[in-house]
């Protein structure tokens, strides 16, 4: 796929607004710490290690991705970063507090929407407040601000069946920043969409995200949508699921898909294939049919 | 056809788009297929009872010709409904001894009554007093026999649903219910009458409870399944925003269930009605199994008849009425509610490129 003739600057290379963003991303405090994190199946002929000493922190206002192929323990981790799931070794900290469940301070947007189909897309967005007892005048202001944002006021009085698949998810979004979390989880959530809704939803996402106050971990498996929405990407390797490297992405802000071809966005999607395909620069043709 | 000239609706394509390998039918052929449902097995009841010689298998007797002819077959009377080789063996002997023969007309047996007698029944049914004072008229018996059913199902359903859901929400109370109610399931209800007459006399509590005894358990385990059915990762997405234990159960699982356990309901309503015929005749026979009941002692088989398209009638109409009822009751399911019909419209308005952008 790389032509190893074009000259690429180094994905490490950053340039100076670059360097100066992560500088001062340095200075915020950590909103989630992951410490030395193990995962474990048991009950199979031999236990099944899905995460193994997993540690990085995610800073507030951070956008940061998991990627890794498939089976590297993606989802185990957002799933335990959420409290779905127990680790088996390790901790999960939210403002340095441990986690021993799942709750409002971490919201979370799924792959497959898991809209309640009896709410109206207003009481969707209305749930986590209600769920808190907030009083509803109060809620309704802000749920029909955040439907707003990702641009639904229209459709606030429609059920979720009536909606299509990018429009269910800006919806999904919207409940769970409606909730107010310290950390927003997405877990491959645009994997269901088709490429061009995909497209205007990372697009979208980006929006929100550098309108409102919240620090995003975000799993995909998709190169491009790492780069193009993350501030830094946590790549993880397969059996055992362990961190390979964290790369600062160094294409500045604010993003645009024209960006999509520039040198450092290419450099540092060539940097993903390596560590993810195990792809060395100068390696054999037939690289191409090694990975899954 | 040729190749060029395409006709738009080519020979046999109706017919291949009523059998479309689960293919919806359009909405005219979906009307008209269910008169079929319905229109066919009476066209069928009309032809055995109205055109000779399909069935017909017996000769009502008018005219029993010389009686004093001997025979084995001499016991051909007037008035006589006897099979047709005995009348044809009567009229033998009768033709051997040069006598007067016998007339009569081919019938049906009386356990098969034409259409008319039947839609007749239907209503002097309801008009003609019971032949023993004291008996329930077809009405008191049909409002009898609702009475039984509604108040066995409500005991049934006020205690089967909250049980089921309680099973299918925490896997503790699923294994603590569940193994004895899947035991007494197989047991029939009927097996349970003479108990109940002797616990509860032999008024309609014995009734309502046999009806409560058939449908109660298996509701449990329908229900606790129905429960369990509702999407996990809605429970997870309503974990992260917050829920508390019991909002989850309150909040995710029952309005999760609903439309699934109200669908539920109106199949074991059929059952409660299969459970009625057996719970009428325990005890003091009551309702419309008693009026069925009564009216085959006296032969009287177009009321019978009548009794039972009454039940399919009954049945069918409350089916329906659920059905309606559930389009308002779960507006999700349908999109049905009157704001989002102003809404589809207001949609239909809107030029398409605004609709391009969501």
């Amino acid at each position: 796929m790389f032509d190893d003739s074009i000259q690429l600057p180094s994905y490490l290379d950053h340039p100076p607004e670059v360097a100066e963003y992560f500088q001062e991303i340095e200075k915020r405090r950590v909103v989630l710490g992951i410490e030395h994190l193990g995962r474990v199946f048991e009950g199979g002929e031999t236990p099944v290690v899905a995460l193994s000493d997993v540690n990085f922190q995610v800073r507030q206002r951070e956008f940061i991705s998991v990627i890794g192929p498939s089976g590297c323990g993606k989802s185990t981790l957002i799933r335990i970063v959420a409290g779905l799931e127990e680790p088996s070794s390790g901790v999960v900290a939210v403002d340095g507090i441990p986690v021993t469940g799942p709750g409002a301070d971490r919201g979370m947007v799924f792959q497959n929407y898991t809209l309640f189909p009896w709410l109206t897309v207003r009481k969707n967005v209305l749930f986590g407040p209600r769920m808190k007892g907030i009083r509803a005048d109060k809620a309704d202001k802000a749920a029909d601000e955040w439907l707003k944002l990702v641009g639904l006021s229209d459709f606030a009085e429609l059920y979720p069946a009536q909606l299509s698949g990018g429009m269910k998810q800006r919806v999904a979004i919207a409940r769970a920043l409606a909730n107010d979390p310290r950390i927003l989880l997405m877990d491959e959530p645009f994997g269901a969409l088709d490429a061009q809704t995909r497209c205007s939803m990372q697009a979208h996402l980006l929006r929100i995200w550098s309108a409102a106050d919240v620090t995003v971990l975000f799993i995909t498996h998709d190169l491009e949508e790492a780069i193009y929405l993350s501030d830094r990407i946590v790549v993880l390797g397969a059996r055992p699921g362990r961190i390979l490297e964290i790369i600062d992405v160094p294409v500045p802000r604010p993003r645009s898909q024209e960006q999509f071809l520039s040198a450092h966005f290419l450099a540092t999607k060539k940097r993903l294939e390596e560590l993810i395909h195990g792809r060395n620069p100068g390696a054999d043709a037939d690289g191409e049919l090694l990975h899954d | 056809m040729s190749m060029t000239t395409p006709s738009r609706v080519a020979p046999g394509e109706p017919l291949a788009r009523l059998l479309g390998v689960r293919k919806p039918l359009d909405p005219r052929a979906r009307f008209w297929v269910g008169v079929l449902a319905f229109a066919l097995p009476f066209i069928a009841w009309c032809l055995v009872s109205y055109v000779p010689f399909i069935w017909h298998p017996q000769v009502l007797v008018s005219n029993a010709g010389d009686t004093n002819v001997p025979g084995e077959y001499s016991y051909v009377a007037s008035g006589d409904t006897v099979d047709f080789d005995v009348f044809v063996m009567r009229n033998r002997e009768l033709s051997a001894a040069h006598a007067k023969l016998a007339e009569g007309k081919r019938v049906n047996p009386i356990y098969l009554q034409a259409p008319h007698e039947v839609a007749r029944a239907m209503y002097t049914a309801f008009t003609t007093a019971p032949e023993r004072t004291g008996d329930a008229w077809l009405h008191e018996s049909l409002l009898q026999s609702c009475k039984v059913i509604f108040w066995g199902f409500l005991w049934s359903a006020l205690f089967g649903v909250p049980l089921g859901v309680l099973c299918g929400t925490f896997p503790f109370f699923a294994r603590l219910f569940e193994p004895f109610v899947d035991f007494v399931r197989y047991m029939p209800a009927p097996v349970f009458g003479a108990l109940m007459v002797t616990m509860f006399g032999l008024a309609d509590e014995p009734k309502i409870a046999i009806i409560f005894i058939g449908t109660f358990f298996q509701m449990v385990l329908i229900v606790s399944n129905t429960t369990r059915s509702v999407d996990a990762s809605l429970l997870h997405a309503a974990q992260t925003l917050g829920a508390s234990k019991l909002q989850l159960v309150w909040h995710v699982v029952v309005p999760g269930a609903l439309p699934g356990l109200y669908r539920d309901m109106r199949i074991l309503i059929g059952w409660a009605w299969t459970y009625l015929v057996v719970a009428e005749l325990i005890g003091e026979k009551s309702g419309l199994s008693a009026f069925i009941y009564q009216q085959q002692r006296y032969r009287h088989f177009d009321n019978v008849y009548a009794a039972i398209v009454i039940i399919g009638v009954v049945g069918l109409a409350v089916d329906q009425v659920l059905a309606v009822l559930a389009r308002y009751l779960f507006p999700w399911e349908t999109g049905q509610t009157k704001l989002v019909r102003v809404m589809r419209a207001m949609r239909r308005a809107l030029p398409q490129r605004a609709l391009a952008r969501t």
